[in-house]
């Protein structure tokens, strides 16, 4: 049976590459081996979340898989995108693009995600699972993927350059940290299971949104790669495009860690701090229904309200608004919230 | 003793400042004079030199609280300017705090009713002659309208705009006097240019009176801000009336314990808030001293007193959010790229002395930069500044951490961190 235990630095190191990635004069992540790229802290944590994934599998258990028909289309389209730009409307992009780069960054908050003593909260024995290496070096490598770590840039830098290669260094729209911040706040979390250590269920519950979060972002890489690599549009096409196309790469490790450790977790017995036992089932099954409705639901109605209203300011201003916008609606791609219920009835086993 | 519009005393406001000046200014220069002439090297130690300013720092803050005026002003700025002055007069300059014995009643009385046009009865059915607060441009009473409401009424001292000219007068002499004297002198009088502007508009209550509303129109759909209402119609150049408003000291820790709140949600609001002004308005109240910041049982803050406000260039937020960032990250190229988007530059034009800057500042975040300003981390900053004179801090900069130092000092208080980064990340 392949190896289930490793050590913090394993999970930090990277192969040694031919030549680093280095686009737009910013040094990133990662890079070259044999001409083809090769995502940073790779050398352990593949191999290592093979074998922990492996583990799961001989035991019978099933990894937690979100149906991808849930997951919202981003908006506007890429066909609806290419559309500004070609008319030289490039702020709402701009300012979606600065924002996608922005949260990147605060990814890295998942290395300070307080991890309870999970001895004393889940029945089972953890060692030489995903979940027992998440402060040993999963964090972390996540965190330092999305912000980059000392010279080299992360997520964060890798969008910025994407944008600045595609739109030619465009002007920041000075109120992107203002909508960020001042734009829909999470609204208190309500507990769903206060039987539970808090700190095990904030983890949780922090675990299932940042994957859930990593799976729709896969929508996201797809229409920036056809938004950024379109030629008419993008001033650098191929290696705006190229540059997504690292940062997806780079984020199929986030999924298949925490699928994997909450799938560990589903699978064990927690413990409430009055000696009850919960499954792990009921809790995890719960959380992800909660995030999903969420996150496939108002959330992206919201989001697709306020991006429309957005792009029909910035298109007011221009000389042929009216037929613009005519266009722009012409291409508009309908889209239902899912029933998640019924759409998750069955997945994730 | 501030003076009244009297020669006489002008002239020995004039006398000591020049006298403080020429003490200070000779403390170090004559034992320099003394070793060249005697060819003998000058072996006075750090100790010495720290002791040395220790005294001269104490002979400027009793001038100060003696006279009041702009040399209050004076010296809270020297407090903020550790990037220039020597750590021993901002330890103690920037303890010169804004609370001085009260101005007679009399006095106060006088210039409501010449501002206002008409005696205290025509405006106020109550009017507290003991003042609320008194600082070293103005008084707060408190006071109730015709039609009942409580307000609270800042009047600003009848002489002080008098004081105020003549000591600007007498600091700009002593300034051009040592920078031709000195021969290798601070350069002061930007500072001092600095510091006239914002007194300049300290002094126009109308404006105080716009900034208020500004930051009220920025939160009104946040309903955790409260800044008090302006009453207009009693409000002038020199008077500012507004809504009197009740909250617990924000380092009240007991108080706020006993109105049922956590001190650690308090600060963490309170981060949100200047977060938000700084980071995302681009409008800032710049002097979040406790003073300045109460807090109602319903965990609500209320901020006080807008003299100081800042609009901050476009740009800027992003800029120190990069800045944090790149300190988080313990990345140079990043942090020097955010220093030239917030201003710094060098007077040569090389940028080498700012990469040195960025390094100490990695050294010191850490082992990792957690998204607070610590006094460490800033006394970094502004040390590795001074050690290289020729880096010029954009002063919005300097206004941005002295806000976020104080805020981590509220936060010791409480218990709690001022975490910029917590505060803006997405859902806080």
């Amino acid at each position: 049976m392949d190896r289930l235990t490793y050590g913090e630095e394993e999970l930090l190191s990277s192969v040694a590459y031919d030549e680093p990635l280095i686009a737009n004069g910013v040094r990133c992540h990662g890079g070259f081996v044999g001409g083809i790229y090769r995502s940073p802290r790779s050398v352990g944590r593949g191999p290592a979340i093979s074998a922990w994934q492996a583990q799961l599998g001989a035991r019978g258990v099933p990894l937690i898989a979100i149906p991808p028909e849930l997951v919202p289309p981003h908006y506007p389209s890429a066909a609806q995108a290419v559309l500004l730009l070609r008319e030289g409307v490039r702020e709402p992009l701009v300012r979606t693009l600065t924002t996608i780069a922005i949260i990147e960054g605060f990814g890295a908050m998942i290395r300070d995600q307080r991890v309870p003593d999970l001895s004393s909260c889940v029945r089972e024995p953890l060692d030489g699972t995903a979940t027992a290496h998440l402060t040993a070096g999963l964090f972390e490598a996540h965190a330092r993927d999305e912000a980059g770590h000392r010279s080299e840039g992360g997520h964060k830098q890798m969008w910025e350059v994407a944008r600045d290669l595609a739109l030619g260094h465009p002007p920041v729209p000075p109120d992107v940290l203002m909508r960020l911040m001042t734009g829909r706040r999470g609204a208190a979390r309500r507990r769903l299971f206060p039987a539970l250590a808090e700190p095990l269920e904030e983890l949780l519950t922090v675990m299932v949104n940042v994957m859930v979060i990593e799976v729709f972002a896969a929508d996201t890489f797809r229409w920036a790669e056809v938004v950024l690599g379109d030629p008419e549009v993008s001033a650098a096409p191929g290696p705006a495009a190229a540059m997504v196309g690292y940062i997806r790469s780079d984020e199929t490790p986030h999924v298949e860690y925490l699928r994997t450790a909450l799938s560990e977790l589903r699978a064990c017995t927690l413990i409430g701090t009055g000696g009850e036992a919960v499954t792990g089932t009921e809790v995890i099954d719960a959380l992800l229904l909660r995030t999903l409705r969420a996150l496939t639901t108002d959330r992206p109605r919201l989001q697709r309200e306020e991006t429309r209203a957005d792009i029909a300011t910035a298109v007011a201003s221009r000389p042929d608004a009216a037929g613009l916008q005519r266009r722009f609606d012409a291409l508009e791609e309908e889209w239902v919230p899912p029933d998640v219920e019924a759409r998750l009835a069955g997945a994730i086993h | 003793m501030a003076a009244a519009r009297n020669p006489l005393s002008r002239l020995y406001r004039s006398a000591r400042i020049l006298r403080v000046a020429a003490a200070v200014y000779g403390s170090y220069k004559l034992p320099e004079l003394l070793h060249r002439a005697l060819r003998r090297p000058d072996r006075r130690d750090r100790a010495a030199r720290a002791a040395q300013h220790q005294r001269n720092a104490e002979r400027i803050f009793d001038m100060a609280i003696t006279l009041q005026g702009l040399l209050i002003k004076m010296c809270q700025v020297i407090g903020t300017r550790s990037d220039v002055f020597p750590p021993e007069y901002v330890q103690v300059l920037s303890q010169c705090h804004d609370r001085l014995p009260p101005r007679p009643f009399e006095q106060i009385r006088a210039q409501v009713e010449r501002e206002l046009g008409g005696p205290l009865t025509d405006f106020f059915a109550e009017f507290s002659p003991q003042p609320i607060a008194a600082a070293s441009l103005a008084q707060v009473h408190r006071a109730t309208r015709r039609d009942g409401r409580p307000v609270a009424v800042k009047v600003q001292y009848p002489d002080i705009e008098d004081i105020v000219r003549g000591d600007v007068a007498d600091v700009t002499r002593v300034c051009r006097l040592y920078q031709w004297v000195d021969r290798n002198p601070l350069d002061l009088l930007p500072l001092l240019t600095e510091l006239t502007t914002h007194l300049a508009l300290e002094l126009d209550f109308r404006r105080e009176a716009d900034n208020a509303d500004r930051v009220r129109e920025l939160f009104k759909d946040e309903g955790y801000v409260v800044v008090p209402r302006i009453e207009r119609d009693l409000s002038t150049r020199r008077v500012l009336t507004m809504e009197f408003l009740e909250g617990t000291k924000v380092t009240d820790v007991a108080g706020l314990r006993a109105a049922g709140l956590n001190p650690a949600e308090v600060m963490q609001t309170l981060t949100r808030i200047y977060v938000r002004m700084i980071l995302a308005y681009g409008f800032f109240q710049a002097d979040p001293h406790p003073g300045n910041l109460l807090v109602r049982p319903s965990g609500h803050i209320i901020l006080l007193d807008f003299g100081l406000a800042k609009a901050l260039p476009p740009g800027f937020g992003l800029g120190i959010f990069e800045l944090m960032f790149s300190m988080m990250t313990l990345n140079e190229a990043a942090m020097l790229k955010a220093f030239e988007v917030l201003g710094f530059a060098t007077k040569t034009g090389d940028a080498k002395w700012l990469v040195e800057v960025a390094r100490r500042m990695v050294e010191v975040s850490g082992k990792r930069f957690e998204g607070e300003f610590t006094e460490d981390m800033t006394e970094a900053l502004f040390a590795a500044i001074r050690e290289n004179p020729i880096i010029s801090v954009p002063s919005d900069f300097v206004l941005v951490g002295r806000a976020f130092g104080l805020l981590t000092g509220i936060g010791h208080t409480l218990g709690a961190r001022a975490n910029v980064l917590e505060a803006m990340a997405p859902g806080s």
